[in-house]
């Protein structure tokens, strides 16, 4: 849990969406209250990250579309490897990625983004801030 | 020589009183020297141009194309010095106050551009021979470095491997003139294997070549001002950027990587030029696990040719700009003609902890020697 979330019991949900407004290997950007939250399907789970790039405030959750990524593993020789397959999203100003799961930034260890939680109830898409 | 004698001056330590490690101090091989140390048929060869009259670091078959393209006036900078004997070294560098002397060629600084790979490869034998039969000497405090022919990285590995366990070798010399490809190639891993099996750092050293291959096409310019600039610099940095591209740090994590003669201002600068393209390009370079700076930071850094602004403190700056206090090595490249005399790096105005690291400290770290020049890695 970041520093920035409420305890589970006190969190707001705020319904963002039918679930069919969210097609899996899409996502979309929301705005709720002042915070602009990208939403993403990755084969039926639900992900939140902010719409911002640590790099340089770009609009992170407007890249087109998450995809895969080059990563290389010392256990298969460092040779690269396609890894990550529809779960990457790179921001549209300068290429800075990040694994939507978990916020991670690929090019930095010590950064990894906030994770909003997503919950779909009576076909409602909900994130609890 | 005249000596210099630098005068105490408050809690400042006195050059002469410091531990001075030179990285860089240049032997003079000749044909005639390493025909004796070189296979057949190669040997007939150097014996055939033993009594070439040598200008400076240019014998045909030997040290090709560094005759000074432009016009020559008279001056008595002396631009041709040698060093022919360890006993010369030994006396000219206790002149210098320097304790102990990491040992490197002159006329195979060039031996990248030989077009025939045997003919490379007996050199680098002939020469390592030579250098310790002659030369490598922890009672001279003169320590040498092991040529990595890389024209035949399979027999440099082999060479590394000979010589490792010799009290005279501490280092790996990775020539860079007129190199193609440029080290991180995949073809140069058994050498930086061998390197790292043997504890043993790579210093890599260039020299001013007009040769056609990236970065030493340098006919562009008209004087050597122009492409002494460029002959080390560029290289080095050429060099630096593609062992990252391939992961050099990455897959030898214990490899000891050392830059020499190229001063430190381009530190910060090429650091922040791969950081800066990282950010955007991580997934061309996917080897790389941290930002390239995080692996420039553990790179060691020759001072010679040192900056020299009017205000030296800015040097002091340039340092932490890349954290380099453990990370500075001194060195004076005598005898060469843009040697620096320890008094320069003396008057930069370190902190009294900081300086002996540069003189001395980190340099025993990195080769793993005590202060009298002794392996502790044997």
């Amino acid at each position: 849990m970041s520093a920035d979330e409420k305890p589970a019991g006190r969190r707001t949900e705020h319904v963002v969406g039918k679930v069919n407004d969210f097609p899996e290997g899409t996502h979309t950007v929301v705005r709720v209250g002042r915070r602009e939250i990208g939403i993403f399907n990755i084969r039926g789970e639900f992900y939140g990250l902010p719409n911002i790039c640590t790099h340089q405030t770009g609009p992170l959750c407007e890249g087109k579309k998450t995809g895969g990524t080059l990563v290389a593993r010392e256990e298969d020789d460092w040779k690269p490897e396609w890894a990550y397959e529809g779960e990457i999203m790179a921001c549209p100003w300068h290429g800075l990625e990040y694994h939507v799961p978990t916020g991670q930034c690929l090019a930095f260890p010590e950064i990894r983004l906030r994770c909003y939680q997503v919950v779909v109830e009576d076909g409602e898409v909900k994130i609890l801030l | 020589m005249t000596q210099a004698v630098t005068r105490p001056a408050g809690r400042k330590e006195r050059l002469e009183d410091l531990l001075v490690v030179d990285c860089d101090v240049h032997v003079h091989e000749s044909p005639g020297e390493l025909a004796p140390y070189c296979d057949m048929p190669w040997r007939k060869a150097l014996e055939n141009v033993a009594d070439v009259q040598e200008y400076y670091l240019d014998i045909p078959g030997f040290s090709p194309g560094m005759t000074w393209y432009e016009a020559r006036f008279p001056t008595a900078h002396e631009g041709r010095r040698m060093v022919h004997t360890p006993e010369q070294m030994r006396r000219e560098l206790d002149d210098l106050h320097v304790d102990i002397g990491v040992l490197f060629p002159d006329h195979l600084l060039k031996i990248a551009v030989i077009t025939q790979d045997d003919y490379a490869a007996a050199l680098a034998r002939a020469y390592n021979a030579w250098l310790l039969d002659k030369w490598c000497s922890p009672s001279h405090k003169l320590l040498g470095c092991v040529l990595a022919c890389p024209q035949d990285p399979e027999d440099a590995a082999r060479e590394i491997r000979k010589y490792a366990r010799e009290p005279g070798v501490v280092g790996v010399y990775l020539p860079c003139a007129g190199l193609e490809p440029l080290w991180g190639h995949r073809r140069y891993d058994p050498i930086f294997a061998a390197a790292q099996e043997c504890d043993l750092p790579v210093l890599l050293h260039s020299v001013t070549v007009v040769h056609p291959v990236f970065p030493f096409n340098l006919q562009g310019f008209e004087t050597e001002f122009g492409r002494h600039i460029c002959g080390h610099t560029f290289a080095i940095m050429a060099n630096v950027v593609h062992m990252m591209t391939t992961g050099v740090p990455v897959r030898f994590p214990d490899l000891r990587v050392v830059l020499t003669e190229v001063g430190i201002s381009w530190v910060p600068f090429l650091m922040n030029k791969m950081d800066k393209e990282y950010l955007e390009r991580r997934r061309e370079v996917p080897i790389l696990q941290e930002r390239p700076s995080y692996y420039m930071k553990k790179f060691y850094y020759a001072t010679q040719p040192i900056e020299e602004p009017e205000d030296l403190s800015q040097v002091v700056t340039m340092m932490k700009l890349f954290d380099g206090e453990d990370r500075i090595v001194f060195a004076s490249d005598w005898p060469h003609h843009d040697f620096d005399h320890p008094s320069k790096v003396h008057q930069i105005p370190f902190d009294p902890g900081v300086r002996r690291k540069v003189f001395g400290e980190n340099a025993l770290r990195l080769f793993k020697i005590d202060a009298q020049g002794r392996r502790l890695n044997l």
